[in-house]
């Protein structure tokens, strides 16, 4: 078995960690005997998305905003029609903004985004930073479940983010804010999701901080559209941790 | 800079008095007191800084992410060993409250400075409060590094604020970093500025690959830079490939390096075409950059060639800045970690020493190590994937967290032993049969561990005189 992996501009979208989460996914995929091809995919990069099982953006510094939705821009609609097929994708912090409708910024300027997820932000002085615990969406509770063979239902992570992102009419969140910020700190919701395009805010890397979602990725990334089940693992580490912070989280 | 005639009015003196009572409490009741008092008195007179830091004939100060430390002591060091009354806040305290602290316990009981120079340890983020208030004659700028971003969100933040800080600075003079893109463009467009730099003959050292590189980009114009050479992270030899940004040509250059155990350089002054052999106890490639910066600084305010060149022998290092200590009959190092690029220098120093390994990870969450853990996954924990490193005994408020870092970096888990208090890490540390013990401790930890060790076993040639145990 092989999954083909796109990294999506790490060369710029490579801060708090979050190349880790491509060394978790790489990992867990290894011990149960699956093979990766990784393709960096850097800044200026053209082509379509069709090959991929599985996209991975990381989160990056606002600075670059506009660098990259000029570069975005193009690869768009590729990226879009992956997603329709079912091609799974993760899109951490900044990397989730771009992914949606629109970024406003302070000075009120609209910045379309690639339209991935239904959700905008509007860019603020706010910033939210700190530890977060989600209770994930129910139609995702009982998959990660089953994809992770653990009976975990919460996601943990750190979020690090500026402005406020709301989910339009169609969003659905990824889960619900337990301890954080969340998407803007009002609704209590957390990232977004679209048939298998995660967004969220959680670095950690999420995917280190939470084993049974980053099976559930490897799941669909294998097979996208029937539910087969993964070779459990040894995990008690990782469910230490998650438990661990869990517990100082809630207390 | 003497402006000794201001008049301090009502509000400076209590302030002051204030402050020196703080200090005496602290004393009384064994508390650290490194900047307790600076924050009481800065509540009662906000300009108190400003104010104390007018004594002063000379002020340094020195500032970036990694080496603060060294280089505020070293500087702090090569002007006490010429003669100059120097005081500085060495312990630690690098916030304006910690700078505060330090300049009142510097005043007598009349509240006149003992001292004629300052040299400041000043936190990336203070900058904004501390070098308006002090206005100092030079700053010093190490590198720039991702580093706690819970509390600076990001790297472009940090720059951006001592570019604005030191625009209402013009007459201070920079010493900055020239292997460093991010540094340089601090000094874009300003008149007094000099460069340090290492040059190496090789004209080729390829990037490790696993090393994560901020900037990347032309500060001028955004394009991508190219490099000659890398030394680590960004630092090397850069050049935009759309514009004229280049790295500049350093005043001050060590050439010859040898870190392959303690370090020897030569540092070249290019304006007095002279140089100076610099020999050094202390280890690791990145502190060519501490100790070519102190050197620079050094010269700049007219200390003589012959006497540093005479003193940095005997020029020994901070707390779990590499500290040796003996425990249970085995070398033990110590070592200050708190971001990737600190790591990864750290690793690339210890791990070529021969024998046969085991560690001890301390990763804590407070303030003080930052509240994000997540660094450790930009950090090459893959390089502790080894044969000669039989064990890593992982500790802190965040040891499960750091086990499974380790368990993705190919450890095998038997390898990794989960033991969260300090203490406890350390005794089955002492179990491990092996030659060499280190410790890696994040910086709430690290003073914790640096006590036990200091009881349960025994320092290895500690800093006698220039004590200045400082941390961050």
């Amino acid at each position: 078995m092989r999954i083909r992996v796109c990294h999506l501009y790490p060369d710029v979208l490579n801060l708090y960690g979050d190349r880790g989460n491509l060394l978790v996914f790489h990992r867990r995929a290894q011990w149960r005997g699956i093979e990766l091809d990784v393709d960096q995919f850097l800044l200026g990069d053209r082509g379509d998305f069709s090959s991929y099982d599985f996209i991975f953006m990381g989160g990056g510094a606002d600075s670059r905003r506009t660098l990259l939705l000029k570069n975005l821009e193009i690869i768009a609609p590729y990226i879009v029609d992956a997603v329709e097929k079912g091609t799974v994708l993760l899109a951490i912090g900044l990397g989730f903004q771009l992914l949606g409708r629109y970024i406003k910024t302070e000075d009120g300027d609209v910045m379309v985004g690639a339209g991935v997820f239904d959700a905008y932000t509007e860019m603020d002085s706010s910033r939210s930073v700190g530890d977060i615990l989600l209770e994930a969406t129910a139609d995702l509770q009982e998959e990660l479940k089953k994809a992770g063979n653990m009976d975990i239902t919460t996601l943990i992570g750190f979020e690090n983010h500026s402005g406020r992102t709301y989910l339009g009419e169609q969003g659905k969140a990824l889960g619900r804010v337990i301890k954080g910020k969340g998407n803007n700190g009002k609704d209590r919701t957390e990232g977004a999701y679209y048939k298998n395009a995660f967004g969220t805010f959680l670095h950690g890397p999420v995917l280190a901080k939470n084993p049974h979602f980053a099976d559930l990725l490897l799941v669909k990334a294998l097979s996208p559209q029937e539910e087969i089940s993964l070779e459990p693992l040894d995990d008690s580490l990782e469910i230490l941790a998650h438990n661990t912070m869990k517990k100082r989280l809630i207390r | 800079m003497n402006k000794n005639s201001i008049n301090k009015g009502f509000r400076f003196w209590l302030a002051f008095y204030a402050g020196r009572f703080s200090v005496f409490l602290c004393r009384l009741f064994r508390l650290s007191g490194t900047s307790l008092p600076g924050a009481v008195a800065l509540r009662i007179c906000p300009q108190l800084l400003f104010y104390l830091a007018s004594a002063y004939e000379k002020i340094i100060a020195v500032t970036g992410t990694n080496g603060k430390t060294t280089t505020t002591n070293l500087i702090t060091y090569y002007l006490r060993q010429a003669g100059v009354p120097v005081i500085g806040n060495g312990e630690g305290a690098n916030m304006i409250t910690g700078v505060v602290t330090a300049l009142i316990k510097d005043c007598n009981f009349f509240g006149a400075a003992q001292s004629r120079t300052v040299v400041l340890e000043v936190d990336e983020g203070s900058v904004g409060k501390i070098l308006p208030a002090v206005k100092p004659d030079l700053i010093v700028v190490t590198n720039y590094f991702r580093d706690q971003l819970d509390r600076y969100s990001e790297l472009d933040h940090i720059i951006t604020l001592l570019r604005n800080t030191i625009d209402g600075l013009p007459e201070t003079e920079l010493l900055l970093n020239a292997d460093d893109p991010l540094v340089v463009a601090v000094g874009r467009g300003r008149p007094a500025v000099r460069y340090y730099g290492v040059e190496v003959e090789k004209d080729c050292k390829e990037p490790e690959k696993n090393e994560i590189r901020e900037g990347g980009f032309c500060p001028e114009c955004g394009e991508l830079l190219v490099y000659n050479y890398y030394h680590y992270g960004q630092l090397g030899d850069y050049r935009c490939t759309k514009c004229s940004f280049k790295r500049p040509e350093a005043d001050f250059v060590a050439l010859d390096v040898d870190d392959s155990d303690l370090l020897h350089f030569t540092l070249h002054v290019q304006n007095k075409n002279s140089s100076i052999d610099l020999h050094s106890q202390l280890r690791g490639f990145y502190n060519v950059y501490n100790i070519l910066a102190a050197s620079a600084a050094a010269l700049i305010i007219s200390i003589p060639e012959q006497s540093i060149e005479a003193s940095l022998p005997d020029y020994s290092t901070a707390t779990g800045r590499l500290e040796q200590f003996i425990y249970h009959g085995r070398l033990c190092t110590l070592a200050l970690i708190k971001n990737p690029i600190g790591v990864n220098e750290v690793m690339k120093t210890i791990l070529p020493q021969e024998g046969k390994k085991a560690f001890l990870i301390a990763i804590n969450d407070l303030a003080g190590d930052g509240k994000d853990v997540s660094w450790l996954w930009d950090a090459d924990f893959e390089k502790l994937n080894h044969p000669m490193i039989s064990k890593v005994v992982c500790s802190g408020r965040r040891a499960a967290e750091m086990a499974v870092r380790l368990k993705y970096a190919g450890l095998a888990t038997s390898k990794i032993v989960l033991e969260p208090g300090c203490r406890e890490s350390l005794d089955v540390l002492g179990l491990q049969q092996v030659d060499q013990y280190y410790i890696l401790a994040s910086y709430t930890s690290l003073f914790n561990y640096a006590k036990l060790l200091r009881k349960m076993g025994k320092a290895v040639a500690k800093d006698a005189d220039q004590g200045l145990p400082s941390l961050s």
